[in-house]
């Protein structure tokens, strides 16, 4: 069965799988409006993103057509993203004056 | 089912449900005597008189005392409206001592509500005052047994919309599903709430959008900016993501955002109200209250919500005392597991290639089914609790100093 692949907006940077997904395994997503096929770099669990543009540190992460946070870390297409890679921006109290970060 | 499948809005959709009308005008889906404990010393007592009798239900809360300024305000607004509400035919107040329990009581009778009240203090000690609660009680749901429900139009419909234990199909599946409902309640002429305020940040520009006028897209974007302002006083990053969400697959606020406000739909978004308010408008509404799901239905439930719909990723059973809170998921194994907590599931969207269309269709027959007296699986199970969220007064506090907020 083909795997179910969701990339919600030509805009986005990261597909959601609604099933297993394992490294090695090829898949398609529509990429800017193109099917495009990505090898997976690592296993993505279902409910899971994974990418399907190149992204820096600091890279907007974008899913639904919106900003969903930024890379923290250097994001291949394939790999998996998830807390380990991509930040909120938003509510970050955390990083004001006296904040715990 | 109950002679009320007229066709509504949408061609196929019931466009009524049996009701309560009550004497103030509202409509109820519920006929409870409640046992309010005016403070949580006196919750046991609420307990045990609604233990003894069948129809009666406990509504207790923690805290009641210690409680200062917006706090206090706070705490005391949600559990007198629950004595007020709509799914209540009749309220006992439990007191410790008799001035608070007087002061609840007399403004829950000027909602039109029948109401009694009893103190600890007064009747001598905590077994005297069981003893005359039951008898209170007793006589109290006797008369709800005369009332008749009545069909009564969506328009007189609120509903709650919740979230919890969000996973990636909520946002995909469940929510969406919600939204349609929502959709065809807003084209009734009833009007559905959508809430969770940290969890529209990162999505509040789209739902500011559709606001009716600019000033309501002011108040919404004002309650996000104040929900920040209160992270940066509070040194805390806003992080609404539990463990389930994050095994989920939900990486940030942001994309949890933009999955839970999918569930109010796409019409206009008409009023923007505070804690536990009742709108005055028909139509979408939000209320600025924190997103927790126990902290959010005290909210959604002291609007004078009728019922709640409560989407679920990965389970989470808790519904309101008072208020029906149904639970419904999209996640195909969540499905499967959480069966016994689930009112609806809309997991054949995945599994079965339902429409959405067909799978709202579902949720609305449901929810009249409901509204009209069908007990929920969190009302059956004993799955319900009440938490009303603290305020932060040392926060308000700076606020007014620095001459901010007005």
């Amino acid at each position: 069965m083909k795997p179910t692949v969701l990339v919600l907006d030509p805009t986005d940077t990261v597909a959601t799988t609604l099933c297993e997904l394992a490294e090695g395994q090829i898949v398609e997503a529509a990429v800017a409006g193109r099917p495009k096929a990505i090898t997976l770099r690592e296993d993505v669990p279902p409910g899971h993103k994974f990418a399907v543009q190149p992204m820096a540190v600091g890279d907007a992460v974008r899913k639904y057509g919106v900003t969903i946070g930024r890379a923290s870390a250097a994001i291949a297409v394939g790999a998996h993203v998830h807390v380990h890679n991509l930040e909120s921006c938003r509510g970050r109290g955390d990083r004001s004056p006296g904040g715990a970060a | 089912m109950n002679g009320l499948t007229v066709a509504g809005p949408a061609g196929r959709s019931p466009a009524s449900f049996r009701g309560l009308r009550r004497v103030n005008g509202q409509v109820g889906a519920r006929n409870h005597v409640a046992v309010l404990a005016a403070m949580d010393n006196v919750n046991p007592v609420a307990r045990r008189i609604a233990a003894a009798v069948p129809g009666a239900i406990a509504v207790t809360a923690a805290y009641g005392r210690g409680m200062y300024a917006e706090d206090r305000e706070r705490h005391d607004h949600c559990l007198i409206a629950y004595g007020s509400h709509p799914n209540v035919h009749a309220t006992l107040v439990i007191g410790l001592e008799p001035v608070t329990a007087t002061r609840w009581a007399d403004m829950i009778a000027a909602s039109g509500k029948p109401v009694r009240w009893l103190a600890v203090q007064t009747e001598g000690n905590t077994p005297a005052t069981v003893s005359r609660g039951i008898e209170i009680a007793t006589a109290m749901a006797r008369a709800a047994t005369l009332e008749a429900r009545v069909d009564c139009p969506l328009a007189e419909l609120l509903l709650g919309l919740e979230c919890g234990a969000s996973d990636a199909t909520s946002g995909l599946t469940a929510n969406t599903t919600l939204g349609m409902v929502s959709d065809r309640i807003v084209a009734a002429d009833g009007t559905v709430i959508l809430s969770e305020t940290e969890e529209i940040i990162g999505a509040e520009h789209l739902l500011a959008e559709r606001a009716a006028t600019p000033a309501i897209a002011r108040q919404l974007l004002d309650a996000v900016a104040e929900a920040e302002a209160l992270a940066r006083f509070q040194g805390v990053q806003i992080w609404p993501l539990g463990e389930d969400n994050i095994r989920g697959g939900l990486s940030t606020m942001e994309e949890k955002s933009m999955g839970a406000v999918r569930k109010g739909g796409t019409t206009p978004l008409r009023e923007v109200v505070g804690y536990g308010q009742r709108p005055s408008a028909r139509g979408l509404v939000f209320m600025d209250a924190p997103a927790p799901g126990v902290e959010n239905i005290a909210a959604l439930a002291a609007s004078g919500a009728q019922a709640i719909v409560f989407t679920t990723g990965v389970g989470n059973p808790i519904g309101h005392p008072l208020v029906p809170t149904l639970k419904m998921t999209g996640n195909p194994a969540t499905a499967e597991t959480f069966r016994a907590n689930l009112d609806v599931d809309v997991a054949a969207i995945v599994t079965a290639g339902e429409s959405l269309d067909s799978a709202a269709d579902r949720v609305l027959n449901r929810l009249v089914a409901v509204l009209g007296g069908e007990p929920t699986r969190s009302e059956a199970l004993g799955d319900t609790e009440i938490s009303i969220s603290r305020v932060d007064i040392g926060y308000l506090n700076q606020r007014r100093r620095s001459g901010a907020g007005t």
